[in-house]
């Protein structure tokens, strides 16, 4: 996979897109859409929602782009442009809203399908894993592990002490080991 | 002491090794299409709201006028100054503005509350002067009284078809 935040596209590119020239605009497209698209999606999980935000994303990139001090690769620049969007949304009340309802049914993944025993000990499913952890605490895991960011960092981003950043992670890591550690009591699903 | 805040190397490794988008979700010309479009609803609201608040001030300002000082002076023509292609409104005459407002649906599509209170209070001060000049053609007063009473209802009605004639333009722009 890809890293945005490794990103980079040619200095000429850019200064023909802060220029307008439609071609270079669709080469700077061409070049994050895709990692940009994935770490969105991480982050929010639905991929409609990651759409829409992507969306968001991309228009605010070629807004601000003659902004763009070239410091640092593009993609890390894009990054946080990114990552905002997403806590912003896991911020909004719509979203807030549905994390209440979505906690009154804990169980609703479940139900589809993911827990049966002997499915979860033949095969570790992380994309299924990560869809079990709360928005917060998925977006928290992702930012520390995989994107480098530190807690005090994290804190930042969502307006939250360095505790907060702390027990989301811990949360979202005691989640996933339960996950992907095989229950105590195996049950064969070995039909006879 | 927070134990599993030291995972083991191997999920942060197992994380990045998930698989990323192969490709873009739509293409460029698609992004493009998409955000011409996005820009040009934000344009239309912001429009409507400056529309819609341009009105409520209006009529405020004119129920305010129309409290404080009386209808002293004789009514004014309605200039509305609204764009060409919008719906045309009959100027003048107060039996025309009457049937014009009458054969507006009785709730337009969207109306915010603060347009709404400007209109019913128009309303009802139009009831209460239609009253007043009933009572008054009943009590033969001075022709100055009828003909002050007829000014403050015709200058009620052009206010509330400011308004109305605003709230049509929001519901088109939208």
């Amino acid at each position: 996979m890809s890293r945005l935040a490794e990103t980079t596209v040619p200095d000429e590119v850019l200064t023909q897109a802060c220029a307008g020239v439609a071609q270079a605009r669709a080469a700077i497209y061409a070049a994050v859409a895709p990692a940009t698209l994935t770490l969105i999606r991480r982050i929010v999980g639905e991929r409609a929602v990651a759409e829409d935000i992507f969306q968001d994303t991309m228009m605010t990139l070629y807004e601000r782009l003659p902004q763009f001090r070239r410091e640092a690769p593009l993609g890390a620049w894009l990054r946080q442009i990114a990552i905002r969007g997403c806590l912003m949304h896991l911020r909004s009340p719509w979203a807030r809203a549905r994390q209440c309802l979505d906690a009154l049914e804990p169980t609703a993944l479940s139900e589809r399908g993911f827990t049966t025993p002997c499915y979860r000990a033949e095969a570790i499913d992380v994309e299924r894993a990560l869809a079990t952890l709360r928005p917060t605490a998925r977006a928290v895991l992702w930012m520390y592990e995989v994107e480098g960011f530190s807690h005090a960092e994290i804190a930042r981003e969502f307006g939250r002490s360095v505790s907060f950043s702390k027990s989301q992670l811990a949360r979202a890591h005691a989640r996933l080991r339960a996950w992907f550690e095989p229950p105590e009591e195996h049950h064969s699903c070995t039909l006879i | 002491m927070h134990s599993d805040l030291t995972p083991p190397q191997a999920l942060t490794q197992v994380l990045r090794a998930l698989p990323g988008e192969l490709a873009q979700p739509y293409d460029f010309a698609e992004f493009e299409r998409r955000a011409q479009r996005q820009l040009q609803a934000a344009r239309r609201r912001s429009a409507g709201r400056r529309i819609a608040l341009a009105a409520v001030a209006a009529a405020a300002a004119l129920v305010v006028y129309l409290r404080g000082f009386g209808p002293a002076a004789p009514p004014a023509p309605l200039a509305l100054t609204a764009p060409a292609q919008a719906q045309s409104v009959p100027a003048g005459h107060p039996e025309v503005l009457d049937h014009w407002l009458a054969a507006l649906p009785r709730e337009p599509a969207m109306v915010q509350v603060g347009p709404r209170a400007a209109v019913t209070g128009l309303e009802d001060r139009i009831a209460q002067v239609d009253d007043l000049l009933s009572a008054a053609r009943v009590a033969q007063p001075p022709p100055a009284r009828l003909l002050a009473l007829q000014q403050e209802r015709t200058q009620l009605v052009g206010a509330l078809v400011q308004v109305r004639y605003a709230e049509a333009l929001v519901a088109e722009s939208r």
